[in-house]
């Protein structure tokens, strides 16, 4: 059995915990809860006829008082970034995000999560922003914790891509 | 200094040669003043020099800290010299301004109260929860023996045993992932989510790592916390952490081992370690020197016994099984009382008795007089559905059952009672004749029994004859004084006499019994003897006819004339004599024809 540590890593209010309890417990909560510091989570998965242990770190989002701590990232075997398809400000803010996670953990498998993708209407993303994404790299994929759509695809395809790393 | 006393000594004695010639008088002293007067100053102040002192304090002051180095390197003897010096210079100091040295050492003063006591708070606490724990137990009971018997204070005694841990998990960690790589868990304790607890580890590791030492070169490091009651220690290493879980109070061997098994793991682990990609197989490896971290605790004085829960489960458990086996044992022992009583009974005979697992399998011999078996059970309160009986019948010989089938066959009158003596039957009370001849002519006699004895039994009739007997014998038939003439109300009377006697004879002849009238004439005892008699059966013989006439023809009727030998009583005289002017009745009924003798 393999163990992956996978740090979610975004903007304070994407959705990172509602992502992960929703893929580790099935469940979705309506109801904002600021993440401190970080909480840590497990899933087991098989992919490829291997048994992944993902170690979740569910970290504190980015806000105008407090950046990601580095020192969580360190040992990453994946990062989960997550942005919230509604609020321009958290896809940009990742560029940055991305190039402190870079610079700590170098080049680990990466997923891009859009998340809040039930809100149809107040989605704001558009076709440059996914292009600008994966002219990076980066793989995306839209979520959504309340739906469950995408989810469990995104944290399986980033397990995938560990093991195979 | 000796050596360089021995060099200065021939200095003066040369210049002393100078003045030699002593003799000279005091020109010559001023002469040598004037000569060598300034020269003389200069050497008298070298001598004055040599003698006071070798060291200037300047030079002191420059040569004092090498020298101070160079003799606490080489020995003790500096410090001890120094000792009582310094001693007292700080008692002299405190003494003049105390507040200096409380300001000196106020930053050391509170973490040292604050360990001491910190220790000495944990270690009493971890003591009384022992104690507590252990007073009324067996073993709180074996410490208090051994604080009698060697008169050191039971407390004492209880600090030695009760100062006690466990290490009940150690977790292996990987560095920089937070992974967790192997782990192990004290015996009969379940693990933790380890792999939860290691990351968890890692985040709090790296939290007060940013948070305290953000500045500074040197990275603190989170060696312990506590966690309810239970102490985590960390020991951490370039690749891997070891963390220990521990219940109590560690002692520091605890640390010393983590250390060391940690060394060990990077020593043998170190390709692994630097290749770890999350596949902890090959850190398999070092579950045994994890182990041994458990084992080596284990080893010291603490309690080895089971926990709380273990035990309660323990005598839970012993005593469902105690009483589980103390009401088999008493319900096998019910009925094996009740068995024993029915083995007792009479007409019954248990051949065999086999215990299944809930019924008792039973086949003996059952007298068919005897008392029924299931119901005597029954009656001893046992639950009879959990017996399966097979009888086979068959007759007894005890005396009650002699008995009760020879009440059952014989069917004696409620006047009769049966009681057996060896092999007869022994009838007493009163019966009709006919119940007496049918026990006496018996063909048949209950198994058993082989003689009948009923000298013990009365002859009475049945009742229905006994009230016609009366019927008949309550007449009386009066005379005059002398006469035999039968008036009119005597045979009116007589009529009654021959239906009665007609009636009785009709169901005598029903039930093959036989009647037999006796006519008794009487006389009062005026005349003489021999007149009497003849007046007497003169009447009997009277009477007889008449009735002779009335139908009663082809029985025994005898008239008797008894005079005056057999007189009726009476209480008054007149009367006595007037009563016995009479004839009476006298009816015998004898049971069946082939029966001699008579019965009255």
């Amino acid at each position: 059995m393999i163990q992956k540590k996978i740090c979610m890593v975004g903007m304070f209010a994407t959705g990172k915990t509602s992502l992960v309890q929703k893929f580790v417990y099935s469940r979705f909560s309506e109801k904002y809860h600021s993440t401190v510091g970080v909480k840590i989570d497990r899933k087991q998965v098989e992919v490829e006829g291997t048994t992944v242990k993902l170690l979740l770190w569910d970290l504190a989002g980015k806000d105008e008082f407090q950046d990601v701590p580095a020192s969580y990232l360190r040992g990453s075997g994946g990062l989960f970034y997550v942005v919230d398809g509604t609020r321009r400000e958290t896809l940009e803010q990742l560029y940055a995000l991305h190039a402190m996670a870079h610079e700590t953990v170098g080049d680990v498998p990466t997923i891009v999560a859009l998340n809040k993708k039930d809100l149809t209407d107040q989605w704001l993303l558009q076709r440059d922003d996914y292009d600008a994404l994966s002219d990076r790299g980066l793989y995306t994929l839209g979520t959504s914790a309340k739906t469950g759509e995408g989810v469990e695809d995104a944290f399986l395809w980033l397990a995938a891509a560990t093991i195979k790393s | 200094m000796p050596e360089e006393g021995g060099k200065g000594d021939p200095l003066p004695e040369e210049l002393d040669t100078v003045p030699d010639v002593k003799q000279d008088p005091s020109e010559l002293t001023e002469l040598r003043r004037l000569l060598v007067g300034q020269e003389r100053r200069r050497l008298e102040e070298l001598e004055r020099r040599l003698d006071e002192l070798s060291l200037t304090p300047e030079e002191l002051a420059d040569k004092l800290p090498d020298a101070v180095a160079l003799r606490t390197a080489r020995d003790k003897q500096l410090a001890r010299s120094l000792a009582p010096t310094l001693q007292d210079a700080f008692s002299e100091s405190v003494r003049h301004n105390p507040q200096n040295i409380a300001h000196a050492i106020f930053p050391i003063l509170g973490p040292a109260i604050r360990k001491a006591i910190g220790e000495t708070m944990a270690g009493i606490v971890n003591t009384i929860n022992r104690a507590i724990e252990h007073s009324l137990s067996l073993r709180g009971l074996k410490w208090r023996i051994e604080a009698w018997r060697t008169g050191v204070p039971f407390a004492q005694i209880v600090v030695k045993h009760a100062l006690v841990y466990r290490v009940e998990q150690v977790l292996l960690i990987h560095a920089e992932t937070g992974l967790l790589l192997a782990e192990v868990t004290a015996e009969g304790l379940t693990a933790q989510d380890a792999d939860l607890i290691s990351s968890m580890m890692t985040a709090i590791r790296d939290f007060v790592q940013d948070s305290f030492d953000s500045g500074s070169e040197e990275k603190g490091d989170l060696r312990t916390f506590e966690v309810g009651e239970r102490t985590v220690l960390v020991e951490q290493g370039p690749e891997a952490h070891i963390a220990a879980v521990v219940s109590g109070q560690p002692p520091g061997s605890v640390l010393e081992q983590l250390q060391a098994t940690l060394e060990t793991i990077h020593l043998h682990f170190t390709v692994p370690l630097t290749n770890f990609d999350g596949d902890a197989t090959p850190f398999e490896q070092t579950r045994p020197l994890l182990q041994e971290c458990l084992q080596t605790v284990v080893a010291t004085d603490r309690p080895t016994g089971l926990g709380l829960a273990p035990r309660i489960a323990w005598v839970a458990a012993i005593l469902v099984v105690v009483v589980l086996a103390s009401l088999a044992f008493r319900s096998a022992q019910r009925w094996r009382a009740a068995l024993d009583v029915l083995e007792d009974e009479p007409g019954i005979v248990l051949i065999e008795l086999e215990r299944g697992w809930r019924t008792w399998h039973l086949s003996g011999l059952l007298d068919p007089a005897a008392a029924e078996p299931m119901s005597l059970l029954a009656r001893m309160g046992l639950d009879t559905t959990r017996l399966e009986a097979r009888w086979k019948p068959y007759v007894s010989f005890e005396p009650s059952l002699i008995l009760a089938r020879a009440n059952r066959m014989l069917d004696p009158p409620a006047s009769v009672a049966l009681a057996l003596g060896g092999d007869t039957l022994y009838a007493a009370g009163s019966a009709t004749p006919e119940w007496i001849a049918g026990l006496v002519r018996s063909s048949s006699l209950p198994p058993g029994v082989i003689a009948v004895d009923v000298s013990g039994l009365t002859e009475i009739l049945p009742p229905e004859l006994a009230e016609l007997k009366d019927d008949v014998e309550q007449h009386r038939i009066q005379f005059a004084i002398g006469s035999v003439a039968l008036d009119a109300t005597a045979r009116a009377i007589l009529d009654d006499v021959a239906n009665a006697f007609q009636r009785l004879r009709d169901v005598a002849e029903e039930r093959n019994y036989e009647a037999a009238l006796n006519i008794v004439g009487r006389t009062d005892t005026t005349g003489s003897n021999e007149t009497n008699r003849l007046l007497s059966q003169q009447r009997a013989d009277g009477v007889r006819s008449i009735l002779a006439g009335r139908g009663i023809q082809g029985v025994a009727m005898n008239a008797f004339g008894v005079g005056t030998s057999d007189p009726l009583s009476s209480t008054s005289a007149i009367d006595q004599a007037r009563i016995n002017r009479s004839v009476s009745f006298l009816v015998r009924v004898t049971f069946g024809t082939d029966r001699g003798g008579t019965q009255e």
